[in-house]
């Protein structure tokens, strides 16, 4: 890997987190409630996950740029820190419904979309 | 403007050090990926400690927060490459493997952010303690 896609990479995760930042800041999570926000941001990057594995494996995309788009700007984008911490937040709160929600919807949402957009674009 | 420069910044250096530890421990689309599940664990441990401990403390400002929260351990944990290893391991017929590293995943990462607001509780900073150490 070479300074230029290195660059490449990190530069995607920065703005992706920006991205991240501001969906979760335009959706704000009320005491209790499924943090929509984080749950989007999730969903959507495993979707685009799904698509780059599918376009690399048809070799569309080079290694470098497979890179740049998965390592930098999905897992910039995506979270499992906030995930789980909002999580266990929402369990501790009693707030078991949500938790479980959260947990369960995103895993299977993700999965779906990652799966659905992997099949699509291969 | 200040606060997106903050996760910007964050966010450049949490994938910095997902990339540094992806290429330490590299596993092809088909092997089980290690690195991401150590990335995941120690940063759901460290998020939950931060939230739960150091933020709760008036002193900390709140462009430290967007730095180290949404910024480094956002983008240095990652829910897409768990999604994309599933898949993967799954369209090459390794169900056993994926179902292991999703249960490695879950049970790992959720204790551990459990843990890290445990411990993070420990150092909470309690405006009831201030007053009554006041008065």
């Amino acid at each position: 890997m070479n300074a230029l896609v290195f660059a490449a990479v990190v530069a995607g995760g920065g703005a992706a987190a920006v991205v991240r930042y501001f969906v979760s800041r335009a959706l704000p999570v009320g005491p209790g409630r499924l943090p929509i926000g984080v749950l989007i941001v999730n969903v959507a990057g495993a979707l685009l996950g799904g698509v780059i594995l599918g376009l690399a494996e048809r070799a569309v995309l080079s290694s470098d740029l497979r890179l740049v788009l998965l390592t930098g700007v999905c897992g910039g984008l995506t979270t499992f820190s906030t995930w789980s911490v909002e999580t266990i937040d929402l369990a501790l709160k009693g707030r078991w419904r949500s938790a479980v929600l959260n947990l369960v919807g995103t895993l299977l949402l993700g999965i779906a979309v990652c799966a659905a957009g992997y099949l699509l674009a291969r | 403007m200040r606060n997106a420069l903050a996760v910007f910044a964050g966010g450049i250096i949490g994938t910095a050090l997902r990339l540094g530890i992806d290429r330490a421990l590299p596993h092809s689309d088909t092997q089980f990926p290690v690195s991401t599940l150590i990335i995941n664990t120690s940063g759901a441990f460290v998020l939950g400690w931060l939230v739960a401990g150091l933020w709760t403390r008036p002193a900390v400002p709140a462009w430290l927060k967007l730095l180290l929260g949404p910024g480094v351990l956002g983008a240095f944990t990652t829910f897409s490459a768990v999604m994309v290893s599933l898949v993967s391991l799954g369209a090459a017929s390794s169900w056993p493997l994926a179902g292991l590293y999703l249960l490695a995943t879950l049970l790992l990462g959720f204790p551990a952010a459990l843990l890290g607001v445990w411990l993070g509780g420990r150092i909470r900073h309690l405006p009831a303690a201030d007053a009554g150490a006041r008065s």
